[in-house]
């Protein structure tokens, strides 16, 4: 009944330690009837570490990849806030700067193509499928769930670049989970950064910013969070026991993915949306509000 | 300690051929800022920083490069973007972050900041070798050549229960292009074609 068709980049991390992302991804598109076909031998995108020391690589990673993605017919569907800002800033980049242009097409030994479209599931999920039909197809509204919706940093900047939403005051997972029934809390922390790689070097810096996210989460009275990245979801999901260890707290928080919830309220059962796989347990929650 | 912070602006310490470096790689204007502070207000790792990032323009304008590649301020930037979004005068002082860690990263880093640009170097190698991220190798060899050996271990076998840790790498056909991409770059950088 759908026509809508997308070449799929799930990104490494959705391959690894982002399993359930990427499953939850994929069954709630069979769902929905959109097609997802994913890009054959992608790469890296590059993420931080690439265009922190060396841009040019970056570019050419990011342009290499769009390039590949032409194989398969449809817009591209990013699953990654990291992986899609990327993608977004190397075609404005390239759309703009002739001189890195004619470098990456030199590092590549290829015309670069930027006329494709990339969007972020958030994007095809509220604007190309749209609100309504999405809630015409929920079998189960998620009443009474209280969710914090974690933007993070790279869903909406730089400015002008992703322009997936207004970049300070972004409502797009807001309006997502009122289709679906569910309630959101107003809070501070919706754009602050979880420390994002630094998990691997530091740490220490991760468990200072996502101690701040959770806490804020928390006082809004939020039972769950809900994440578009799978470097937010392991630094907020993963370091949480940890987390309470060191500042002596109790969040309890389980951190969802955006295709988790939707793929709840559209009747998903727990095992296609890989519920198993959090490592915060959700279950006792579910049950609560009778999800489960 | 105390004698590093007294500031000797002189021709001798001064490198304009160095803030000229950072535009063109950045794309965006140095002078431009006007010192307002509030790329610092909303920075999430300025108290990590021994020089908040408004002072890393500063000292930038002021031609003092080597007070900054020196530091650890530019390691701990997490790129968020949050001050290039708030700049009211367009600076786009999240690519300029990213041009000074360039420039530093060539100069062979002699900042004292290791354990980031290890997970650095670590991250961009494994795309060499596998066009795909490997987040179990990524960990392990960090922890050895940071000489952590048990850092992060609690969490080895929770992950592992969960599905989440990996063994093997992500298989792909395209390595040979992977390889000629890094490959040309290297040759555009000898032959001076790229920074």
């Amino acid at each position: 009944m759908s026509t809508l068709k997308y070449s799929y980049y799930p990104g490494c991390s959705l391959h690894a330690s982002a399993g359930e992302y990427d499953l939850s991804t994929r069954e709630l598109f069979k769902e929905l009837d959109i097609a997802l076909v994913e890009v054959p031998d992608w790469f890296c995108c590059g993420a931080t570490p690439a265009h922190n020391v060396d841009e040019l690589l970056s570019l050419s990673l990011c342009a290499k990849n769009l390039e590949l993605a032409e194989q398969v017919e449809g817009d591209l569907a990013v699953a990654c806030a990291a992986c899609f800002s990327r993608l977004k800033f190397t075609q404005h980049t390239l759309g703009e700067n002739e001189t890195k242009r004619t470098q990456v097409e030199k590092a590549l030994d290829a015309k670069v193509r930027l006329d494709g479209n990339v969007k972020h599931l958030l994007d095809i999920l509220a604007r190309d499928l749209g609100l309504d039909k999405l809630a015409g197809v929920v079998k189960t509204p998620l009443k009474g769930l209280k969710v914090a919706c974690y933007y993070g940093c790279l869903l909406t900047r730089p400015p002008g670049v992703p322009n997936l939403d207004c970049v300070e005051a972004p409502t797009i997972m807001e309006d997502l989970l009122a289709a679906v029934g569910a309630e959101t809390v107003s809070w501070t922390h919706r754009l602050e950064c979880c420390g994002a790689n630094f998990t691997l070097s530091r740490p220490g810096v991760v468990l200072q910013l996502t101690n701040a996210i959770l806490e804020s989460a928390k006082a809004a009275g939020a039972d769950c969070i809900m994440v578009a990245c799978p470097l937010c979801h392991g630094n907020l999901d993963i370091r949480q026991q940890e987390i309470e260890g060191v500042y002596k707290a109790d969040y309890k928080l389980p951190v969802f993915y955006i295709t988790q919830l939707v793929g709840m309220a559209c009747g998903l059962t727990p095992e296609r949306l890989g519920l198993e796989a959090l490592i915060v347990d959700p279950k006792t929650l579910l049950k609560e509000k009778g999800l489960l | 300690m105390h004698k590093k912070k007294k500031m000797i602006i002189s021709q001798e310490t001064m490198d304009i051929q160095f803030v000229r470096k950072v535009e063109a790689l950045s794309g965006t204007s140095v002078r431009r800022c006007f010192q307002c502070g509030k790329c610092s207000a909303g920075c999430p790792m300025a108290t990590f920083m021994e020089h908040p990032p408004n002072r890393v323009v500063r000292l930038l304008q002021l031609g003092q490069w080597r007070r900054i590649i020196e530091g650890r301020s530019i390691w701990y930037c997490a790129s968020c973007e949050t001050c290039s979004t708030r700049c009211p005068n367009k600076v786009h002082l999240a690519s300029i972050m990213d041009a000074l860690r360039k420039l530093s990263w060539d100069a062979e880093g002699p900042s004292k900041e290791s354990y980031v640009q290890l997970a650095n170097k670590l991250f961009l190698d494994n795309i060499r070798t596998y066009g795909r991220q490997y987040e179990m190798r990524l960990a392990a060899v960090f922890n050895v050549k940071s000489g952590q050996f048990l850092k992060d271990m609690m969490l080895g076998p929770k992950l592992l229960s969960k599905g989440k840790l990996k063994m093997f790498h992500q298989k792909n056909k395209n390595m040979v292009e992977i390889d000629k991409i890094f490959s040309r770059i290297e040759e555009m950088r000898r032959k001076g074609e790229a920074l």
